[in-house]
């Protein structure tokens, strides 16, 4: 999976796409109400410190459950403790509907080699089967060759 | 609800999340004590990062029609973030600009 997608070259300018964001706030704002640009670059790296400050609350909460992988509840257990519980219920909904996709493709993925109607050895077996087939027609194939020259060996011979 | 806003409800309706995830991904790769994040919580901070910007834009934008603005300017996304608890974080980046404090000294109870 490459991570590559023209983002910034120095890690140390490391943050969200900036076209992105700004079109985020524009739906955000009512129709009256404009953002000035440097509010906006301000807005974007206040996004990078919550992601921070979200992400290192969330790895405290896995490692005292002594995990190494931040889990979705610490992320939302993070969230309750860092006062942003009403955001909780407004996440939850959209969890909710990205666990469903999840297991729909899932279950996708499945069905592809489950529609054969074959398992993994008979899968193997028919692919030996063809490759003995398609050897033997390939050895009768040069056996027959010579028979149909007049050989040639006898015929070099006399050079 | 606006139509304005379409784009992050509809975002919330099918489970994804306006952020690229691999950007949010190394965003939170930066910080070396963490080990490794799911693909779900990847998502879930997406999420409330979205929800964060939508609250901040907000309470920004009060202060703004407060003053009678049409613009959102650093002022008013200062006064904010020193209203608001939660967003003590943001302090550093947002210090409070001098105006907003007025001298104890002339006021009286």
């Amino acid at each position: 999976m490459s991570d590559y997608e023209g983002g910034p070259a120095n890690e140390d300018d490391l943050s969200l796409p900036r076209a992105t964001v700004y079109k985020l706030i524009a739906e955000m704002m009512p129709e009256d109400i404009v953002c000035a640009k440097d509010t906006r670059d301000l807005l974007l790296e206040c996004c990078n410190e919550f992601i921070h400050l979200i992400a290192s609350e969330s790895n405290d909460v896995c490692e005292k459950e002594a995990k190494k992988t931040i889990a979705a509840e610490h992320v939302l257990t993070a969230l309750q403790d860092l006062g942003f519980g009403k955001y909780v219920t407004e996440v939850q909904e959209a969890y909710d509907e990205h666990r469903k996709q999840q297991t729909k493709d899932r279950g996708r993925k499945s069905t592809k080699l489950s529609q054969l109607g074959m398992s993994e050895e008979e899968l193997l077996r028919s692919q030996e089967l063809l490759f003995a087939e398609a050897r033997m027609r390939f050895q009768s194939q040069t056996s027959q060759a010579p028979s149909n020259d007049s050989t040639p060996a006898s015929a070099n011979s006399t050079h | 609800m606006a139509a304005s806003e379409a784009n992050t409800v509809a975002a919330a309706a099918t489970g994804t999340s306006n952020l690229p995830a691999a950007r949010v991904r190394r965003i939170i790769k930066e910080d070396k004590d963490i080990f490794a994040c799911g693909s779900e919580s990847l998502f879930l901070i997406s999420r409330a990062t979205e929800y964060f910007i939508d609250s901040l834009v907000r309470e920004s934008y009060e202060f703004s029609r407060l003053d009678k603005r049409k613009t959102v300017q650093y002022k008013d996304m200062a006064k904010a973030v020193q209203s608001i608890e939660q967003y003590d974080f943001l302090s550093d980046i947002i210090p409070p600009t001098v105006s907003v404090r007025k001298p104890a000294t002339t006021e009286t109870q």
